[in-house]
């Protein structure tokens, strides 16, 4: 059974487009990034798996259940970051979080503390006086306070400074490592790399390629760099070459395909200096959206 | 539980600015009913008005010197206040997180939207009565030095029913709105639109044989004082009319709030 599924998951706002037939599998245990720029339906799918807003069409189940209609059950579980928080203004952090942790069995004060002193957060403070990193530190807490199964996070490092940042990683891997799955979305592509093993990336509404984070980068491209003495203009001109450009003497260009060919291509060069790398997924991702 | 504890504990101020209005209202009334009590002369004046204003005022009926009459128009005002005050309690528990955004956090949680629902709708619910019992409280202390015989209290705990009937109609209402509105920042506007309207209606209806069909579209008129005094209480079709709204809003209401996209 997956964590969560998704089948043709579409949903649109009126007319507006919102995410178009998304179908993903999230298993047991994984961290999964869900990557793409602003606008392109990550914090949509995130809120039909909540249940905050309803699909046009196709389906949504989390623990192998329905996420609409047994939304309460399922929400049990899960641990929600969103991008930004919004919480009761009037009310103090310690008061927000007893309250949250009112909606869950079981007694989470310790844990409550617990998270609270890793992320350095003043429990006595009045939400309306936090910073907004503050207030994502509330968010943090209160997301993980009821020990999830599930956490769901909606650009969370957005507003956290470096070091928090980092606090708030290692929290997720530990999290991750007790078998918390973990559904990441982001445009912070660093971020993801070094977090999650598996992506989809989403593009204007549509999934349009998921994969091993390991996969996408041995198999698709490398990013290669040849200087040499005089190559021919028009050299590199091969199926598979993408994204060419000269730099200081050199090209640098992105390959996908047979290794052996490009090799036997460098090779007939005079060459001064050649590297070929797996790219970062950043480029991977620039070169989807190009 | 925890829901209703929230919501009343975020409206206790609104529910205390409500009162002391209430209570400012009634001082100041006090005040010129003092001129008015037991004073034949004012009776005069108030002859020699045109009969059109009394009857908009709602007037005719009363005997403004007398304690039944004072209760008699001040009903006016109760209800207006109260229709306003529920009509907003009914909307903002809905309307207002929606505009703070926290209604995301609020249905991430382990609860089903019929739950919070219910938890608002009684806190609303809570809020609306305690203004009625405010009022009822302030309006008794105020009436005390003129003392009242048993007709008059019980005039009054009459009005008192109305003014709940009243004030739980326009809950529903607000609700209803707010459930179905798609710009929360608006709701407020509208629902205090609806109401004043239906004021108005309950006020034009009476000048005119062709307005009188407005009667049965204006709640304010289900609960006339004077009927709520000389009748001892209002027609049975009336009630009808009232639980009809309530409940044909708030199943509105239900249904609505379980199918909405929450835009945040």
């Amino acid at each position: 059974m997956s964590i969560i599924e998704t089948r043709q998951l579409t949903k649109y706002y009126g007319k507006a487009r919102g995410i178009i037939d998304v179908s993903l599998r999230v298993e047991e245990g994984e961290v999964f990034g869900f990557i793409g720029p602003n606008g392109a339906g990550k914090s949509t799918t995130i809120r039909l798996l909540l249940g905050l807003i309803f699909p046009t069409r196709g389906e949504a189940r989390i623990f192998g259940k329905d996420a609409i209609k047994d939304g309460p059950e399922i929400r049990k579980d899960i641990g929600y970051l969103p991008s930004e928080v919004f919480y009761y203004e009037g009310m103090k952090v310690i008061d927000l979080l007893k309250y949250s942790a009112s909606f869950y069995p079981g007694d989470h004060r310790q844990r409550m503390h617990e998270l609270a002193d890793i992320m350095e957060l003043d429990l006595n403070r009045r939400i309306e006086d936090l910073s907004y990193g503050n207030k994502k530190k509330v968010g943090i807490v209160q997301g993980l306070l009821h020990s999830p199964k599930l956490l769901l996070l909606d650009e969370p490092t957005l507003g956290l400074d470096p070091l928090m940042q980092r606090k708030f990683f290692d929290l997720i891997r530990q999290e991750n490592a007790r078998g918390v799955t973990v559904f990441f979305s982001s445009h912070i592509l660093g971020e993801v790399q070094r977090l999650c093993s598996r992506v989809g990336i989403i593009k204007d509404g549509r999934i349009i390629e998921i994969s091993d984070i390991r996969t996408l980068q041995q198999n698709n491209y490398k990013r290669i760099y040849v200087a040499a003495n005089a190559i021919p203009a028009g050299y590199f001109d091969l199926p598979g070459v993408t994204n060419l450009e000269e730099v200081n003497g050199g090209v640098r260009f992105f390959f996908k395909g047979d290794i052996d060919a490009i090799v036997e291509k460098l090779s007939a060069l005079d060459l001064l200096d050649v590297t070929i790398e797996e790219p970062t997924l950043e480029e991977i991702f620039m070169h989807y959206y190009e | 539980m925890n829901i209703y504890l929230r919501e009343l504990r975020a409206n206790l101020k609104s529910l205390i600015i409500w009162s002391v209005i209430i209570i400012l209202l009634v001082v100041i009334a006090m005040t010129k009913f003092a001129a008015y009590a037991e004073n034949p002369e004012m009776l005069a004046i108030l002859d020699s008005m045109p009969k059109a204003l009394m009857d908009a005022m709602n007037m005719q009926a009363f005997n403004l010197t007398t304690l039944n009459g004072f209760l008699g128009v001040m009903f006016l005002y109760y209800a207006l206040m109260g229709a306003i005050a529920a009509g907003m309690w009914g909307s903002g528990v809905i309307a207002k997180e929606e505009r703070n955004k926290t209604i995301e956090f609020a249905l991430s949680l382990s609860v089903s939207r019929t739950r919070l629902l219910t938890a608002k709708v009684l806190a609303a619910l809570t809020l609306s009565l305690l203004f009625v019992l405010v009022t009822w409280a302030v309006t008794l202390i105020a009436i005390q030095s003129y003392h009242p015989d048993s007709s008059v209290t019980a005039f009054l705990a009459r009005e008192m029913l109305a003014m709940a009937a009243i004030e739980v109609i326009f809950l529903a209402i607000g609700l209803l709105a707010a459930t179905v509105s798609k710009r929360p920042k608006r709701t407020g506007a509208i629902v205090s639109a609806i109401i004043l309207t239906l004021y108005y209606f309950s006020m034009i209806t009476g000048l005119h044989e062709k307005l009188d069909f407005l009667k049965y579209l204006t709640p304010f008129k289900y609960f006339d004082a004077a009927e709520l005094l000389h009748q001892g209480g209002v027609d049975p079709v009336y009630w009808a009319l009232t639980a009809g709204i309530i409940a044909i809003s708030l199943t509105g209401a239900y249904l609505a709030y379980n199918r909405r996209d929450l835009y945040i």
